[in-house]
C-alpha cells in the first residue's frame, strides 16, 4: 500500500474517531444522549452502560494499531457492515474496519439495537451511510457480526463475488495457573469480575469458563473470591435487565451446576465448579464455570473454533503458547478481554 | 439396611402400585425415593440443600434437569451393577447422558403395564413390527428396547428372535416398505392385530416413499408414533403428520397413537385415543392430549421460579415417576406444557436464552462440540 493509500484511508477514519470521543465523555450533551438512548435499547443499567463506554469505547487507539488495521484490511469497491446487538461499541471497530476498507461504506444496525450507529453517525456525519438492507454486489465486501444462524442465513443470500467476513458466535475463556500473592490474585479475580460483567457478559468476547491449574481444593476457593468480587462489582454496576429466556436459562444452569458440583452466589449470577473435568457453559447474566485441569491447553482444544478470546494469568510461556493453540482467539491479560488492540477485528477468526 | 436392600424394597413397592396396590400413595412413594436419592446421591443432595424451603410434598421435590445427564453419572450404585444403560440421541458432538438400571423389573412392569393399556385395541393376538433401526445388542436405545419388549410380550406366543430383519422396518435406505406390506399381509392372514411402532422422523420417511400412495394396513391396525425429529428430515406439525399417516395407511386418526418418553425417564406416557383400549375407555383422551401413568406426574412448573404455575397454565414440565428408583425420581425438562383435562398438552420445547448478537448460546455450544 502506497503511503498516500495510506494516508487517504487514515484521513477516513478521524471523524469517527472524533465522533467515539464525543460519545464517551459524559460531560458533553451527546455523551448524555448516548447514555439515556443506549439504556433504552442495551437492557444494561445506567452504569453497566456508563462502565461500557468508559471502559470499551476505543477513543484514543494506538497510531501502530491503526496502522496495522489498515494494513490488514482489504480493498473493496464498497464496504458492507451488518451490525450485532449487544455488544454496542462494537459498531465503533467494525464500522472503522469497514471505512479502511473502502470510501462507500453502508452499514446496517442491529434491530434490537440500532442506537450506537445512529450516534456515531450523528458525530460523523457522512462518513458511512447507514441503511436498512444491505446488497452487495460483485467486487463488494462484507463484514458481518452476530450469531452462527444470522452467518448461515446471509452466506446463503450474497451474489457471486461478494467476499464475506463472517464473525459468528463464539465465547472467551480465561487460563490461571502459577503462583500469585493474595494481593495478585484478589487483583486478577477483580479484573476477571469486570471482564464478566461489561455488557452483562452477551458479548463474544465475554468469558465463560475459567481453566484453573491448581488442585481442587485452590479452585475451589479462587471460585469462592470470584464470586465475591462478582458480588462486590454489582454493587457498584447493577445487572441490567435480563430476558424471561435469560433468567430460565439461568435457573437450568444454576441445577445443574448444583448436581455436578458446587456453586457459589455471586450477587444476581452465580459462580459453579465442576467436580468432574466437564464443561459447563453458563448462560449470560453474569456466571461462570470454574474448573480445575492440570493441562489447560489439553482442555481448550475441543473450543479452539468457538473461542475469542483468552485471557490468561501465568508465565509468558504460557502466552506463547496459547497464542499458538489458538489462533483465533485473542490472546491477552485478565482485564483486557473486552477491549482488544485496535487492530482489526475483535477476533481472529474470520472465515 | 443396605443401599441395594432399599432399592430393592423400593423397586418393589412401586410395581405394587402400579399394579393397583394404593397401600402406600403417590406421595408417599416419591418423597420416599427422593429421600433415599438424597441419601445416596451426592449431586441429588446438593440440588436438595439449594432448595430454601423444606421438601414435604411431591410438587417440592427438585428435578434434576436433563442437562446433568449428559455431564455426571446420574445413577446411585457403581458401573458394575448396571443391567442397563441406555443413551440419550445426545448431540451431534456426539455427547450423550446415560441412563443405567440397575433393576430391569420395574421398567420392563411398567412399560408393558401402560403400553398394553394404551396400545392394544382388543384380545387377539397381535403382529408387531418396528419403523426403526434393527435394536442393537447390548440395546442402547430406550425406544429399541421397549419396541421390542412390546413384540414379545403382545405377540403371546413365546420367545422368538426378535432382532430378526422382517421386525425392524428402517435401515440407511430408508423405511422398508416391501416389508412393511409384507407384515399387513401376514396379520390380515393370520387374524392378528398389527401394531406399527414407530419414530416421527420414520414416518416422515415413509411418506416421502409412497409419494402420495397408501399403503392401507388391516382395518385394525394401531400405530404408535413418538420422538422429534432431531434434524433427521423435514418436520411436519404433529395434527398433519397424524392425517398423513392415517391416510397413507387407510386407518382412522384415532389409530394413530403418540407416545411421549424421554430416555432419563423409566416411563411412558400416551394418548388415550385408540378405539377399545383400556386407556381410550378408562379416559376418553383426545388426540394431543397425553396420560400419565398413575406411577407418573407431569407438574408444569414457571421457567424461572419451578414453582408449579395455576392449573390450565403452560410451564415446563417436571416429571416425577417413581420408576426412576435409582437414578432421579424427578427430572426437570425443558418442554413445555399445559395441564388439561385427561392430562397433558405438549406445546414444544423451550428454547434456551435467546442468542442474542454474537454470544453462544448452550444450544449452539452442545452441538458444536461442548458438553
Amino acid at each position: 500500500m502506497s503511503d498516500f493509500a495510506f494516508e487517504a484511508r487514515r484521513a477516513r477514519l478521524e471523524p469517527l474517531f472524533a465522533s467515539a470521543r464525543s460519545l464517551a465523555d459524559a460531560g458533553t450533551e451527546r455523551g448524555q444522549r448516548a447514555r439515556e438512548r443506549l439504556l433504552a435499547s442495551s437492557g444494561l443499567s445506567a452504569q453497566g452502560v456508563d462502565f461500557a463506554l468508559a471502559r470499551c469505547l476505543e477513543t484514543a487507539p494506538d497510531e501502530a494499531e491503526i496502522a496495522a488495521l489498515i494494513r490488514g484490511t482489504p480493498s473493496a469497491q464498497v464496504a458492507h457492515v451488518l451490525l450485532s446487538a449487544n455488544v454496542f461499541v462494537a459498531a465503533h471497530r467494525a464500522i472503522a474496519i469497514a471505512l479502511a476498507a473502502s470510501e462507500q461504506v453502508r452499514v446496517r444496525a442491529s434491530r434490537r439495537e440500532p442506537e450506537m450507529a445512529e450516534l456515531l453517525l450523528a458525530g460523523a456525519p457522512g462518513a458511512f451511510e447507514l441503511v436498512a438492507e444491505l446488497s452487495p454486489r460483485a467486487g463488494d465486501r462484507l463484514w458481518a457480526y452476530g450469531s452462527d444462524e444470522t452467518m448461515d442465513e446471509v452466506a446463503v443470500t450474497l451474489p457471486a463475488g461478494v467476499a464475506f467476513h463472517a464473525h459468528g458466535s463464539g465465547f472467551g475463556v480465561a487460563v490461571l495457573e502459577g503462583s500469585h500473592s493474595e494481593a495478585e490474585l484478589r487483583a486478577l479475580l477483580g479484573a476477571l469480575a469486570e471482564d464478566i460483567a461489561l455488557f452483562d457478559q452477551r458479548g463474544c468476547l465475554s468469558p465463560r469458563v475459567v481453566l484453573v491449574n491448581a488442585e481442587p481444593a485452590l479452585a475451589g476457593q479462587l471460585a469462592r473470591e470470584l464470586a465475591r468480587e462478582l458480588a462486590e462489582l454489582e454493587q457498584r454496576v447493577p445487572r441490567g435487565q435480563l430476558s424471561a429466556g435469560e433468567l430460565s436459562a439461568i435457573t437450568k444452569y444454576r441445577d445443574t451446576a448444583h448436581f455436578t458440583g458446587e456453586v457459589f452466589e455471586a450477587g444476581l449470577g452465580y459462580v459453579s465448579l465442576a467436580h468432574e473435568a466437564r464443561w459447563l457453559l453458563p448462560p449470560t447474566g453474569r456466571n461462570i464455570h470454574v474448573l480445575a485441569t492440570p493441562n489447560p491447553l489439553a482442555a481448550l482444544t475441543p473450543y479452539r473454533p468457538l473461542l475469542t478470546s483468552c485471557a490468561f494469568a501465568g508465565a509468558p510461556a504460557l502466552g506463547q503458547a496459547l497464542r499458538q493453540a489458538l489462533p483465533g482467539a485473542r490472546v491477552c491479560r485478565f482485564g483486557e478481554m473486552q477491549r482488544p488492540p485496535f487492530d482489526g477485528p475483535v477476533d481472529r477468526r474470520d472465515v | 439396611m443396605t443401599r441395594n436392600a432399599r432399592s430393592d424394597n423400593l423397586h418393589r413397592a412401586v410395581r405394587r402400585f402400579a399394579a393397583g396396590d394404593r397401600a402406600r400413595t403417590f406421595s408417599d412413594l416419591a418423597l420416599e425415593i427422593a429421600a433415599f436419592q438424597r441419601e445416596y446421591s451426592p449431586g441429588f443432595a446438593r440440588l436438595w440443600a439449594s432448595r430454601q424451603s423444606a421438601i414435604e410434598s411431591v410438587d417440592d421435590i427438585p428435578g434434576v434437569p436433563c442437562d446433568a445427564f449428559r455431564l455426571a453419572r446420574i445413577a446411585l450404585h457403581p458401573e458394575a451393577e448396571d443391567r442397563l444403560r441406555f443413551s440419550t440421541s445426545g448431540t451431534t458432538s456426539g455427547a450423550r447422558g446415560l441412563h443405567a438400571m440397575r433393576v430391569t423389573e420395574t421398567y420392563h412392569e411398567l412399560a408393558l403395564n401402560f403400553g398394553r393399556s394404551a396400545l392394544l385395541s382388543n384380545e387377539r393376538a397381535h403382529h408387531v413390527v418396528a419403523l426403526a433401526p434393527v435394536l442393537d445388542d447390548p440395546p442402547s436405545s430406550s425406544l429399541g428396547h421397549m419396541m421390542a419388549m412390546f413384540m414379545l410380550d403382545f405377540e403371546q406366543r413365546g420367545a422368538f428372535d426378535v432382532r430378526s430383519p422382517e421386525r425392524w422396518l428402517l435401515d440407511d435406505r430408508g423405511v422398508n416398505l416391501a416389508g412393511l406390506e409384507q407384515a399387513a399381509a401376514r396379520a390380515a392372514e393370520r387374524a392378528q392385530t398389527l401394531l406399527v411402532l414407530a419414530t416421527s422422523f420414520a414416518l416422515v420417511g415413509l411418506l416421502d416413499a409412497l409419494q402420495g400412495r397408501t399403503l392401507p394396513l388391516p382395518a385394525d391396525a394401531v400405530v404408535m408414533q413418538t420422538g422429534g425429529f432431531k434434524g433427521k428430515t423435514r418436520e411436519i406439525e404433529p395434527s398433519e403428520l397424524r392425517a398423513a399417516v392415517a391416510r397413507s395407511f387407510a386407518v382412522s386418526q384415532a389409530q394413530i397413537v403418540s407416545e411421549y418418553g424421554m430416555t432419563e425417564l423409566t416411563s411412558q406416557l400416551y394418548e388415550a385415543t385408540v378405539p377399545g383400549s383400556a386407556l381410550e375407555r378408562e379416559r376418553h383422551g383426545a388426540p394431543g392430549v397425553y396420560a400419565e401413568p398413575p406411577w407418573l406426574r407431569v407438574v408444569p412448573v414457571d421457567p424461572t421460579s419451578l414453582e408449579p404455575v395455576p392449573s390450565g397454565e403452560v410451564g415446563i414440565a417436571r416429571i416425577v415417576d417413581l420408576g426412576n428408583v435409582d437414578s432421579a425420581v424427578a427430572i426437570q425438562t425443558q418442554d413445555r406444557v399445559r395441564r388439561v383435562e385427561g392430562g397433558i398438552m405438549l406445546l414444544g420445547r423451550a428454547e434456551g436464552a435467546p442468542a442474542r448478537g454474537c454470544s453462544l448460546a448452550i444450544e449452539e455450544f452442545l452441538a458444536g462440540g461442548g458438553g
